[in-house]
C-alpha cells in the first residue's frame, strides 16, 4: 500500500491541485482556456520528460510529433467527416510509427546522432507541410476542425485535457517504477553499463522515443480540437524549444516537473509584450536554467533539502557544543 | 546537358557557402566533441548586420562589423559552454540543447532588430560567359575565399602548436590537461574561430542567395550535412561535402519542385546517419 502511495504521490498531488484550481476557475472562461492550454503544453512537455528526462534522448522535434497528431485528426475530421475518435487513434499511432523506425535506424549507438535526426525530421516535416498542397493546407493550414462531441463546452474540455494529463502521469509513474524504466535510467547515465546489464539499447531508446511521440501526438490531437485550426507555424520548432524549456525548468526527470514548467511558462508568457521577442525570452531562459539549476525547479528540492540538512546538522552541532560547554563549565565549577 | 551544367555551376556557388558552414561545425566537433546548432544563426546575424551597417555606412565596414558580431555571438556560446562544462561534467547533449536555445534567441534578435524582409545583396550586375554558361563573378569570389579559408584552417589545425593542442585536448582531455595544455582556453578560442568562419560564410550567403531571419536552422543543417557526408573528422572533407550537397540541391531544384529541393540536404544527413558513418567514426555523445 505504502509503495503504491509512493509510486503515485505525484499523481495524487496533481489531483488535489486540480480539484482546488477547478473549483476556483470553473465559471471563468478566460482562466478555463488558459488551463486547457496549460494541459496541452503539459502533455507535450511530459513527452520531453519521457524521452529526455528518463532516457537522455534529446529530441528537438517534439512539437513536430504533436503536429503529426494534430494534422492527422484535422485531415480525417475536417476533410473526411470521420469521428474525432478515429483522429485520436491516428494521433496516438502515427507519431510512434514515425519515431520508432527513425530512432531505430539512427540510434545504433549514440545519442548525438539521434538528436540531429530529430532535428532533420522536424525541418523535413515542416517543408512537407508547406509543400503539401491541399492535403495539408500548405502555408495556410487547415481550419474548421470540429470540437469534440463529448466536450463542446470549455469546462468539459478542461476535464478531458487534464484527464489525459493524469493518464500520462500515471503511465509515467508506472514506467519510472518498472524494470523497463530502471533500464531506461541506466541507459541515460551510462550506456556501457546498460549494455553490460543486458539492456537492448537501440530497442529501449527507440521504444521510449515512440512512447514520448505518442504522448506528444495526444497533445496535438487536443490542440487541434481546442483551437479548431492547425498550420505549419502552430506547432513549429519554436514550440519544440518552449516545451523543452518547460520540461527543463520544472525538472525533466520527475513526473510533476514538466507540468509545473508548462504552467509557469504559459502564465509568464501572457506577460510577454510581442511575438517577436518570444524567442529571446525562451532561448535566454533555457540557457539560464541549464547554467543555474540543471535539474529544474523540482531539482531545487534536493538542493533545499541538502541545505536544510546541513543547516540542521550545524544547529545540532552548535547545540551539542553549547551542551558540552555547559557540562564542562559545570564540571569546572 | 547545357542546362545541367548551368545548374551545376549554380550548385557550386551555393555549395561553397555550405562548405564554409561545415568548417565551424567540424572544427567545433574536433575541438569540443559536440555540435553547435547555432552556427547558422551566427551566419544570419553576420549577414544581417553586414547588410544594414553596409547599407548605411559602407559595404566593407558592414562586412567587417558583421563578421565581428558573428565572433561575439560565438564567444557568448563559448562562455556558456565553459559554465556548463563546470556543472554538467561534459555531457555534450546539454551544450546541444543550450545551442538550440541560443539559435532561437538569435533568430528572435534578428527578427526584432532587422525585420522579416529577406536580406540580400547582389553587387555584380554583369555575368561571366564561360563556354556559353553564365556565371556570376560572385562564384569566383566564393571559390577564392573558400579555398583561402581551407588553406588557413588546414595550416592552423595541422601545422601550428595551437592546432596540435586543440586536437590533443579533443582526443584525450585529461592527458592534455596533464601535459599542461590549457584545455578550457583552447575550447573558447575554437568557438571564436568557429564564429569567425560562420560570420564569413554568412556574409557570402548574403551576397549569393540571400537569407531571412529564419534561415539559421536551415544553414546549420546544410553545414552539418556537408560536414558529415564525407566524415566529420576533417574540415577539408566538409568543404567538398558542401559542394556535393549544393550541386544536388540546385539540380533537384531545377528539375523538380523548388521547395522540396530544400529536403535534399536533410536526406543527405539522414542517409549518412542511417548508414552509420557518423557512428563508426565515433561522434560525440555517449560512447559505447
Amino acid at each position: 500500500m505504502n509503495s503504491l502511495l509512493m509510486r503515485y504521490r505525484s499523481v495524487l498531488v496533481l489531483i488535489v491541485v486540480l480539484t482546488v484550481v477547478t473549483m476556483l476557475i470553473r465559471a471563468n472562461t478566460v482562466w478555463l482556456d488558459t488551463s486547457v492550454v496549460i494541459a496541452i503544453y503539459s502533455l507535450i512537455a511530459l513527452s520531453v520528460g519521457i524521452s529526455y528526462g528518463q532516457a537522455g534522448i534529446l529530441s528537438v522535434a517534439q512539437a513536430a510529433f504533436a503536429s503529426v497528431g494534430a494534422y492527422a485528426t484535422a485531415i480525417v475530421t475536417a476533410r473526411y467527416d470521420l469521428p474525432a475518435a478515429v483522429g485520436l487513434v491516428l494521433a496516438l499511432l502515427l507519431p510512434p510509427l514515425i519515431a520508432y523506425p527513425l530512432a531505430r535506424l539512427v540510434t545504433r549507438l549514440n545519442a548525438l546522432s539521434l538528436a540531429i535526426a530529430t532535428l532533420v525530421f522536424g525541418q523535413a516535416f515542416d517543408i512537407i507541410l508547406r509543400e503539401g498542397g491541399d492535403f495539408t493546407g500548405g502555408y495556410i493550414g487547415l481550419s474548421g476542425i470540429p470540437p469534440l462531441p463529448f466536450a463542446s463546452g470549455l469546462l468539459q474540455f478542461h476535464f478531458v485535457a487534464w484527464g489525459a494529463v493524469l493518464i500520462v502521469a500515471v503511465l509515467l509513474s508506472n514506467l519510472i517504477d518498472s524494470p523497463f524504466g530502471r533500464a531506461t535510467n541506466t541507459l541515460r547515465s551510462d550506456t556501457l553499463r546498460a549494455v553490460a546489464d543486458g539492456v537492448n539499447v537501440p530497442h529501449v531508446r527507440s521504444a521510449i522515443l515512440a512512447f514520448s511521440a505518442s504522448v506528444a501526438g495526444l497533445g496535438g490531437w487536443l490542440y487541434a480540437h481546442h483551437i479548431a485550426y492547425i498550420g505549419p507555424d502552430s506547432l513549429g520548432p519554436s514550440v519544440s524549444l518552449s516545451v523543452l524549456l518547460m520540461a527543463v525548468v520544472g525538472g525533466a526527470q520527475t513526473v510533476l516537473g514538466p507540468i509545473i514548467g508548462a504552467a509557469l511558462l504559459t502564465l509568464l508568457f501572457k506577460f510577454i509584450p510581442s511575438q517577436e521577442v518570444q524567442g529571446m525570452f525562451y532561448g535566454g531562459a533555457l540557457i539560464a536554467v541549464l547554467v543555474l539549476t540543471p535539474n529544474g525547479l523540482m531539482g531545487l528540492r534536493t538542493v533545499i533539502g541538502r541545505w536544510m540538512k546541513s543547516s540542521a546538522t550545524k544547529r545540532e552541532r552548535a547545540t551539542a557544543n553549547v551542551a558540552t560547554g555547559v557540562s564542562a563549565a559545570r564540571r569546572a565549577s | 546537358m547545357y542546362e545541367l551544367l548551368e545548374f551545376s555551376s549554380r550548385g557550386v556557388l551555393l555549395g561553397v557557402t555550405y562548405g564554409l558552414l561545415a568548417f565551424p561545425i567540424s572544427l567545433l566537433f574536433i575541438a569540443t566533441d559536440t555540435v553547435d546548432l547555432a552556427v547558422g544563426a551566427y551566419a544570419v546575424l553576420a549577414g544581417a548586420v553586414a547588410m544594414f551597417v553596409g547599407g548605411s555606412v559602407n559595404p566593407a565596414v558592414g562586412i567587417l562589423t558583421g563578421i565581428l558580431v558573428g565572433v561575439l555571438a560565438s564567444a557568448a556560446i563559448g562562455s556558456i559552454s565553459l559554465m556548463l562544462g563546470r556543472r554538467q561534467k561534459g555531457d555534450p547533449l546539454v551544450l546541444v540543447l543550450a545551442s538550440f536555445g541560443f539559435a532561437i534567441f538569435l533568430e528572435s534578435v534578428v527578427l526584432t532588430l532587422f525585420g522579416k524582409d529577406p536580406f540580400i545583396r547582389q553587387p555584380f550586375t554583369y555575368f561571366w560567359n564561360i563556354g556559353g554558361i553564365r556565371i556570376s563573378p560572385q562564384a569566383g569570389v566564393n571559390v577564392v575565399v573558400g579555398l583561402l579559408l581551407i588553406a588557413a584552417v588546414y595550416v592552423l589545425l595541422y601545422r601550428t602548436s595551437w592546432g596540435r593542442d586543440v586536437r590533443a585536448s579533443a582526443n584525450n582531455e585529461r592527458a592534455a590537461l596533464l601535459a599542461g595544455i590549457p584545455v578550457r582556453a583552447l575550447r573558447f578560442s575554437a568557438f571564436m574561430l568557429a564564429g569567425l568562419l560562420a560570420g564569413i560564410a554568412g556574409v557570402l550567403v548574403l551576397y549569393t542567395s540571400g537569407m531571412d531571419f529564419a534561415s539559421g536552422m536551415h544553414l546549420t543543417l546544410a553545414g552539418f550535412g556537408a560536414a558529415i557526408v564525407f566524415g566529420l573528422h576533417g574540415p577539408l572533407r566538409g568543404f567538398f561535402g558542401g559542394l556535393a550537397i549544393g550541386v544536388v540541391e540546385t539540380i533537384s531544384a531545377g528539375y523538380a519542385n523548388g521547395g522540396l529541393a530544400s529536403l535534399v540536404p536533410l536526406l543527405f544527413i539522414f542517409l549518412v546517419l542511417t548508414l552509420g558513418r557518423g557512428g563508426r567514426q565515433g561522434p560525440a555523445g555517449v560512447r559505447a
